[in-house]
């Protein structure tokens, strides 16, 4: 071998080592940016939280019986407490980046538990207050208000000089995605409910009872150009077709969660019928032909001797299914629409996680940290899918030698 | 009558067969209409779609006046009807985009992609080669909306800096250059995974015919290896720009969606026909509503046309048949 055929066989080397790099750097690149923005906010308080805070204007009743509860000494140093009104707050940051002043502790015997809901006419509503609201203004009748800039210290102290309020402002915690994760949820279940017997049960008939003849043909180049479609396509139809039959069928009066399964049913439909037919091809006939000499019928011969074989094929359809629910988002944004909601009915609009990023990402200005933190949870997710489809297949292998 | 006779015949047979036998054709008539109704989808589809698309060109959508359809699929300025009372919607400018950006992102991801492919099959050791398997079937099952959020937390950064470098202004990084990266980024899993399967399959017997006239390994692998798996690898293209022409979120978070064009520069701001058809989601009735439909049919069209003359191309260079 000359030299300079070395050289450029090392040259040509070399350069599908980096091209194989970028794939490698891609993956590490896209995970390393999710987990620095989105870390910081992953608790399970985004996670049990609703997205919209709400507000609450409380008041007291005349008479006011004082707390003699003493500082407690599990509170943390930064926590300023006033033994009067028993009330610990601390200076914090909410899920935008935004300062607020956090409630971390209240007695047991404070007066501010006995609050009036001050947007009532009648003053007789008692509202919640409770540890982890944020407070953001204090109003007196004999000085000036306190509000959320002027930190938790001179709030706690202005309460602590005074012996009543007008006028407390808080509210709870917003930015959380407990409404989307339950959206997902729900997505999952009934779209799979829809998808997988319909799926199931064309791939059984396509392999087990089809003849060969151009019907079939024709059935079967249908599905298959239902893989090539764009998933904004299925949105379009989802919004055309299923979006007016639920509103005509069922109480719902927008585009709703029942309308996105059935949308994300028909983009599963190819994906199911293949992976369950793959499972079915390579059931050896011999099974079948056996189970038909000993005078099964059809139905028996596929129901228990066909399709025990085929499980680990169809569980591997069930995963993968799960995985394309939780990342669709074109086909969503039409078919449920992109309004974050906290109460969740499978007949209103909300949105799945995925879509919950798209909102996020289209804000003015766009919150990459807590978009950045559901990503995470989705990496998480496909990630878990990925492995247990690779373990089924292991063993499936394994199986049939 | 003759009609009659048969299906009497036939109702007659069913009669005479045994339960079992009878069993068998209900269970057959049940697992037929799955299928129907799997196959009636694509149909449903496009009717659907059809119909809604077709009516800003036959109606005056509420005293705005008709679109005219030759304005619609060759002028380059997309309007918003309702704000601005026009019907001056145009498609031509965004279908140049789209193809244009499709082409751009193909020609990042198609020779990296088929590189990986040949590393991961001929030239790295087996631990590694497994390794990077999981790689690709991982990028591969990250959803669009991830990368769309990677487009715009780090490659609207990437662009902006690097147009800054240059002296070009950019807005804030959404540009052609950002959705050709995403795009490409994202065809590349799709791209590996075909064009591996298909370098695998070449014939052992090419390989050592080409080794044992004194070729090395790796001219074998880069002239015989490669254009033998030519049909397999441009089809891994053809699926590689389908999934770029529909891609619809992350797009549309690092495109800048530009009203008028076409966009050929690299760092101006561009639009897809997908990231049109997102736009305006609010409204729920009238032109901006129905248009959407308008552009999903040329879409389609625009798919099935790219996928036509591909599938004829592939035809013609392809000869070298691999099993």
């Amino acid at each position: 071998m000359s030299n300079k055929r070395k050289v450029i066989d090392y040259t040509y080397q070399i350069i599908t080592y980096l091209a194989a790099f970028v794939a490698v750097g891609t993956l590490s690149l896209i995970f390393m940016f999710v987990f620095s923005n989105g870390y910081k906010l992953l608790n399970i308080g985004l996670i049990v939280n609703d997205y919209h805070a709400t507000f609450y204007n409380g008041a007291l009743e005349e008479n006011i019986e004082f707390s003699t509860t003493t500082r407690p000494t599990s509170l943390d140093s930064e926590t300023y407490y006033s033994k009067k009104w028993g009330l610990g707050l601390k200076d914090d940051f909410d899920r935008e980046g935004n300062s607020i002043i956090i409630v971390d502790y209240i007695a047991s015997d404070s007066p501010l538990l006995a609050m009036y809901n001050k947007n009532n006419e009648e003053f007789t509503e008692l509202i919640v207050f409770k540890e982890g609201q944020l407070v953001s203004k204090i109003a007196y009748f004999d000085k000036s208000t306190s509000l959320t800039r002027t930190g938790a210290e001179i709030m706690i102290y202005d309460l602590d000089s005074s012996e009543s309020v007008r006028e407390i402002v808080y509210s709870s915690l917003g930015g959380g995605i407990r409404g989307s994760i339950i959206t997902t949820f729900y997505l999952i279940a009934i779209t799979i409910a829809i998808a997988l017997p319909i799926g199931i049960f064309t791939a059984i008939y396509l392999n087990e009872f089809a003849h060969k003849n151009r019907i079939t043909t024709i059935l079967r180049s249908l599905i298959e150009v239902l893989t090539g479609v764009p998933s904004i396509i299925f949105g379009l139809m989802g919004l055309a077709v299923f979006v007016p039959l639920t509103i005509k069928l069922t109480q719902a009066d927008s585009a709703n969660i029942i309308s996105g399964s059935l949308t994300l049913a028909v983009i599963l439909l190819p994906v199911i019928i293949r992976a369950t037919e793959e499972s079915l091809k390579v059931v050896p006939d011999t099974l079948r032909e056996s189970s038909l000499a000993l005078g099964a019928n059809k139905t028996q011969t596929t129901f228990k001797v066909v399709l025990p074989s085929a499980i680990p094929g169809i569980l591997t359809a069930t995963l993968l299914a799960i995985g394309r629910v939780i990342g669709e988002s074109a086909a969503l944004i039409f078919a449920i629409g992109t309004a974050v909601k906290d109460d969740i009915s499978i007949f209103g609009k909300s949105t799945s996680l995925s879509v919950h990023i798209w909102s996020m990402m289209k804000d003015e200005p766009a919150n990459i940290e807590l978009a950045s933190t559901i990503a995470i949870i989705i990496l998480m997710i496909v990630l878990l899918l990925n492995i247990t489809i690779k373990l089924i297949s292991k063993r499936f292998i394994r199986e049939l030698g | 009558m003759e009609i009659v006779r048969k299906v009497n015949n036939k109702f007659l047979k069913i009669k005479n067969k045994n339960k079992k036998e009878k069993i068998d054709i209900v269970v057959n008539l049940f697992f037929l209409i799955s299928t129907i109704i799997s196959a009636s989808f694509i149909i449903i589809i496009i009717v659907f779609i059809s119909v809604k698309g077709i009516i800003p060109f036959i109606t005056d959508n509420n005293g705005i006046g008709s679109v005219n359809i030759f304005k619609f699929l060759t002028g380059d300025v997309w309007l918003s009807g309702t704000a601005f009372k026009s019907n001056l919607y145009s498609v031509g400018f965004i279908i140049v985009n789209t193809l244009y950006i499709a082409l751009l992102s193909l020609l990042l991801s198609l020779p990296v992609g088929v590189l990986t492919a040949l590393f991961i099959a001929k030239v790295a050791p087996k631990k590694i080669a497994e390794f990077l398997r999981t790689v690709i079937e991982l990028l591969a099952s990250i959803p669009s909306i991830v990368y769309g959020l990677f487009g715009s937390g780090v490659i609207l950064v990437f662009v902006y800096n690097f147009a800054d470098i240059l002296g070009i202004q950019s807005k804030g990084g959404n540009s052609v250059m950002a959705t050709v990266m995403v795009l490409a980024l994202m065809t590349l899993p799709t791209i590996t995974a075909i064009s591996e399967v298909s370098i695998r399959s070449v014939g052992k017997d090419i390989e050592h015919g080409s080794l044992a006239l004194g070729a090395t390994k790796t001219q074998t692998n880069f002239k015989v290896i490669l254009s033998s798996a030519k049909s397999g690898i441009f089809a891994s293209a053809i699926l590689g720009i389908g999934r770029a022409l529909g891609e619809a979120t992350a797009v549309s978070l690092v495109a800048g969606n530009a009203k008028s064009g076409p966009t050929l520069a690299f760092f101006e701001t561009t639009s897809t026909l997908t990231s049109t058809m997102l736009e305006g989601l609010k409204e729920t009735t009238g032109i901006d509503y129905d248009i959407r439909f308008s552009v999903g049919i040329v879409l389609m069209v625009v798919i099935l046309l790219t996928n036509i003359i591909l599938n004829y191309i592939k035809k013609k260079v392809g000869n070298v048949d691999v099993k």
